[in-house]
């Protein structure tokens, strides 16, 4: 017995040292970069003309160019009395489909269609949709899959999603398909920064979220990758001259607490080759990494900041949690305030990242899919599965209109007189508002997966804050 | 000498007869099947996840190393032991996880060891009560200890999250270590285990000859030497079970590091998974290492354990302790509060949950106004209107629980009927042959999936399943082939363990008669051993139900009922997970109890025998 544990602890050992030996020639540090999109895009096996488009792309090609209702009979003849697979990062996708198959409905009364919508845990999606890529005729007609970066380098480098711009959606946003150069998004959802205000405290910059003891509930950057891509973001010219004005706002004391951090960084930014202001960016995502306590998701973030107990807290959570928060004695939306609501609130007030739509290239029903998407991102009713809550905007300008005019998610905070602030919290100031003055940091796919490598491995060397 | 040449046989007729011999005894050919499926179901799995750490997956660390986006390579290796990121990646979760691992041992050994004693040596009170409510932590899903614990000790001003029940009510702050990290992972993993440790501990207490103990006594041996000389080395044997049982379970355990924030090689696996696959995929292999390892432990107790056998086997009576006519009910009395707060408490809080407003909001409990109670989280039974259901039907109207509900019960029944079926016939064929390398290497092979951490078996499973031939991904095929491979060691060593107590004169003596073998096992062997038999069934399938780790990568959440919770529960839902918890626990006492009336059969006599 003792000889069999010796020679397999050797083999264990020796298979070990032949891994590590194997790379006696180190690795060639980014001597062929993977190809990067010019715009947040598609640039993949990007075809050069007609002739070197796989039979998915011919089909979006031709249905960039149809109606809504020209598209829907094209599902109609295509997938009558079949099963319709999706595979998303949002549940309601199962919503929007019961609705979609009506309005197939109200156009033929004949027409049925099963379906069956999936949403994989634990990044899943991505190996999901690989593996399924690898059959001749996918199980997956379509996905609504959030993180631009994963997307560029895992989904759309590979060839294994085709983005499809449905006509009326680029019209609504004065574009055409061939012209727009980027992913199809359906939503935008935001993150904001929240406060529990039942104490004294309060959060006027957002330095004072990365300030001396505190620690934001945020759910775990390793959990959910779009947390990872906001640090990217803020490296971004853009956002690191947000950081580096609301560090001018701050008083003198709050200043120099902050400033050897951001010295510190001034060449570290260098290194990773960021621009002028990037030393505050790094600075900030350094403080929030080392102090940021993790939780397993935004729910439980809500529901802790809510509760009276919870005083002095904030987090960083998705702004649609408000929603569902029930009043009692202890818990309110109004022990909250959201941050950028403030007056005099300076700085980032949250992110902003997108659920994207594609095509999967080898689509088992490519009309249905582009039919399906094109009805979700050009119709009230077919947005309204995420358009009835609050924090989540669509990215076509009529259908967010209409969505508001529905919903009315801006008074979504006042009493039933219309006129009295019930929950000041809960009126949504909008997609615009968020943008401009709410000082929302906006993922872009291709940035990010730009730098997840450099800024990306520089966050994974810091030491994340651990409450146990 | 032409004689002598027509009674000489060829080679090949000598070897055909020789095979035909071979194969005409049902008990070779089950092994010989056996092992090649098995050898196929275990190792396919580990070859795939090795060729995973050398594949280069786009996007992904390797291919930005290598600068390629396919094809293969060492560089997963050489980065994830050589690279600034060793210590967070590698060293420190292992550390936590080889921690976690020998805490929770002994948490279970302890706390499980005591608790059989208690129950089988002594005159205790209310022992069948206890005995009974001690298993109710294993039939939970582990997580939901967890998340009870969190509800519990979670307070503002340590944790910096809203205030549990003891701050809430009492004001009272416990310390960050009892909150969060490596102690509470190992508490409530070891609650979750003790069971484990009872039944096996308790069997041998049970069956142990007090003629030992009665011989020190009447030379006059202090109780402490007669416990530490003669005592516990009688339950060794069941203490190596024991810790072979759960070392490698609490290593594989996901979500109770993961709820208590406690860095092991799961979590970080399933955190690296995206950007460091293939550095993931070595994580798993390590985690493999183990679990080879724990087997080679166990063959070395299998040996050292026959010297106990003659001691164990042979019971002709046992004494017990007398704790006084205080103590007994003392005692006894100590351990239905412990029993309370690991068993009962979890069960009530979990009913309560799902009437409160707001999850965790405990207003009611202070205020004692009614109004701070709901029935929506049962009732609701429409998902337009905001009602504070997160979008969600309430729990008696909600088609994904009940579909998922029917998912679980699919799979668990099937797994219990094949895990429970092969391995009651590797059990009855390794017994036949014990001296057999081939029967050696079947029972080893059978049991090597159960020792390797179930997260390391999943990700093995999902990257085997997954290309383009074959994807089961989110199919209840993969589930049940997984599920099964995993818990056939229950049967099987439950089977082996009875089968070895049966003469083989009975067997002989039906085939004497020339009694087919399927009337042999139907007629004589299953019936005499029915009861070990049936826990074989059990175990696997209760087992099954709250499983997580194992199909944490295999399926969707709302596939299967676990997977389902652990999503409400990661959402902060808990009033729906508490209600699916309370489901499976109702589920699994009904076929408990359902198979104890009908068989006579019953979870504690599962593990061991």
């Amino acid at each position: 017995m003792k000889r069999i544990s010796a020679l397999l602890l050797t083999l264990v050992m020796l298979f070990t040292l032949t891994a590590c030996g194997g790379g006696s020639n180190p690795p060639a540090q980014d001597s062929t970069p993977p190809a990067q999109s010019d715009g947040g895009g598609q640039d993949t096996p990007a075809p050069a003309d007609d002739a070197n488009l796989t039979e998915t792309q011919k089909i979006i090609k031709e249905a960039e160019g149809m109606t809504l209702e020209e598209l829907a009979r094209k599902a109609i003849e295509e997938s009558n009395g079949k099963t319709f697979f999706g595979v998303g990062n949002s549940s309601r996708g199962k919503s929007a489909l019961p609705l979609f198959i009506e309005y197939l409905q109200s156009i033929d009364s004949s027409y049925n269609m099963e379906f069956d919508w999936q949403q994989p845990k634990n990044n899943k999606i991505f190996d999901q949709l690989t593996a399924d890529s690898l059959k001749p005729e996918g199980t997956f007609a379509m996905t609504l899959i959030q993180d631009g970066n994963q997307i560029e380098s895992k989904m759309v480098q590979t060839g294994i999603l085709d983005t499809f711009i449905p006509k009326e959606w680029a019209e609504a946003n004065g574009t055409t398909a061939d012209s727009y150069d980027g992913y199809l998004a359906l939503q935008t959802l935001n993150k904001v920064f929240m406060y529990n205000n039942t104490g004294s405290k309060s959060y006027d910059n957002c330095w004072d979220f990365v300030a001396e003891g505190e620690h934001g509930l945020y759910m775990d950057i390793d959990s959910e990758i779009v947390g990872k891509n906001f640090l990217y973001m803020l490296t971004e010219d853009t956002y690191a001259g947000w950081l580096k004005d609301a560090f001018n706002a701050l008083s003198a004391d709050e200043q120099a607490y902050f400033q050897p951090t951001i010295k510190a960084m001034e060449s570290e930014a260098a290194d990773l080759g960021l621009g002028a202001d990037g030393a505050y960016a790094l600075a900030w995502i350094k403080l929030w990494v080392e102090s940021y306590n993790a939780q397993t998701d935004d729910g439980p973030i809500c529901n802790t900041l809510v509760d009276k107990s919870a005083t002095d807290q904030f987090g960083l959570l998705v702004y649609s949690k408000l929603r569902s928060v029930e009043e009692s004695s202890s818990v309110s939306v109004n022990n909250i305030n959201v941050a950028a609501y403030d007056d005099g609130y300076t700085g980032i007030g949250g992110y902003g990242y997108c659920h994207y739509l594609f095509v999967t290239d080898n689509s088992p029903l490519p009309w249905t899919a582009c039919a399906f998407i094109a009805y979700m991102t050009e119709t009230v009713d077919g947005f309204s599965a995420w358009g009835k809550d609050m924090g989540g905007y669509s990215s076509n300008p009529t259908v967010a209109e209409g969505t508001e005019a529905q919903y009315g998610h801006s008074k979504g905070g006042m009493a039933e007189d219309g006129t009295t602030v019930e929950f000041e919290a809960k009126n949504d100031r909008g997609y615009d508002w968020w943008t401009t003055e709410g000082k929302l940091v906006l993922e872009d796919p291709e940035y990010c997966a730009d730098v997840a490598f450099t800024v990306g491995s520089w966050v994974e060397m810091l030491t994340k804050y651990s409450a146990g | 000498m032409n004689q002598t040449a027509t009674l000489q046989a060829s080679k090949s007729t000598i070897f055909f007869n020789k095979v035909k011999t071979f194969f005409s005894k049902p008990h070779n050919v089950i092994l010989v099947l056996m092992g090649i499926v098995l050898t196929v179901t275990t190792v396919a799995p580990i070859i795939a996840i090795v060729e995973d750490t050398f594949k280069i997956h786009p996007g992904t660390i390797d291919a930005h190393l290598t600068g390629q986006a396919a094809g293969y390579t060492t560089v997963n290796y050489i980065d994830l032991f050589t690279s600034k990121l060793a210590k967070t990646n590698l060293w420190t979760p292992l550390l936590n996880t080889i921690w976690l691992a020998v805490g929770t041992c002994v948490v279970s050994i302890l706390f499980g060891g005591v608790f059989a004693f208690l129950v089988t040596r002594t005159n205790l009170a209310w022992r069948k009560y206890l005995s009974s409510i001690f298993i109710f932590p294993y039939i939970m899903p582990q997580w939901t200890l967890a998340v009870v614990w969190q509800n519990m000790f979670n307070s503002n001003a340590v944790t910096g999250t809203s205030n549990g029940l003891l701050a809430s009510l009492f004001g009272i702050e416990m310390p960050l270590w009892w909150c969060k990290g490596l102690f509470p992972s190992l508490v409530v993993l070891g609650l979750h285990y003790a069971p484990f440790a009872y039944i096996l501990i308790g069997g041998i207490f049970r069956n142990m000859d007090a003629n030992l103990e009665e011989a020190a006594t009447i030379l006059d041996t202090p109780r402490w030497k007669t416990m530490c000389k003669i005592t516990l080395p009688m339950v060794k044997p069941a203490i190596l079970s024991t810790i072979l049982l759960v070392f490698g379970s609490s290593m594989g355990s996901y979500p109770v590091p993961h709820y208590l924030g406690l860095t092991t090689l799961s979590t970080k696996y399933v955190s690296m998974n995206s950007k460091f696959t293939g550095e993931a995929s070595i994580l798993a292999i390590i985690m493999m290492v183990f679990g080879v390892a724990i087997m080679l432990l166990n063959q070395l107790s299998l040996t050292s354990r026959k010297s106990y056998t003659t001691v164990t086997g042979k019971a002709g009576q046992s004494s017990k302790f007398n704790l006084g006519r205080v103590g007994r009910y003392v005692i006894a009395l100590a351990l239905v509060v412990v029993t309370f707060f690991t068993s009962i408490f979890p069960i009530v809080s979990f009913a309560f949950e799902t009437f409160l407003p707001n999850p965790g909001d405990y207003s009611f409990l202070y205020t004692g106004d009614p109004s701070n109670l709901t029935t929506k989280w049962w009732v609701t039974d429409e998902n337009v209107s905001e009602n504070g259901m997160y979008g969600q039907k309430g729990i008696l109207h909600n088609e994904t629980i009940w579909r998922a509900f029917r998912g679980t019960m699919l799979v668990s029944v099937s797994c219990a009927l094949l895990a429970g079926s092969i391995g009651t016939l590797i059990g009855y064929a390794v017994a036949k042959s014990r001296r057999s390398k081939w029967a050696n290497y079947v029972n080893s092979v059978a049991f090597l999936p159960y020792l390797m951490p179930s997260i390391a078996v999943g990700v093995a499973f999902f990257i085997l399943f997954s290309n383009q031939y074959i994807n089961l991904f989110n199919t209840y095929t993969l589930l049940i082939i997984v599920g099964t491979v995993k818990y056939i060691p229950f049967a099987s060593r439950s089977s082996l363990n009875s089968m070895l107590q049966l003469s083989g004169e009975i067997e002989e003596a039906a085939i004497i008669q020339d009694i087919p073998w399927i009337k042999r096992m139907t007629r004589i062997i299953i019936p005499i051993q029915k009861s070990s038999i049936i826990s074989g069934f059990l175990l696997p399938f209760m087992t099954c139900l709250r499983e997580l780790s194992l199909f944490l990568l295999l399926c969707t959440q709302g596939f299967i009922l676990s997977t389902t919770l652990d999503y409400f529960d990661e959402m902060g839902l808990y009033a729906f997970s508490s209600g699916i918890n309370l489901i499976l626990i109702v589920t699994i006492l009904v076929c408990n109890t359902l198979v104890n009336k009908v068989t006579g059969a019953s979870l504690d006599k599962g593990i061991g025998g």
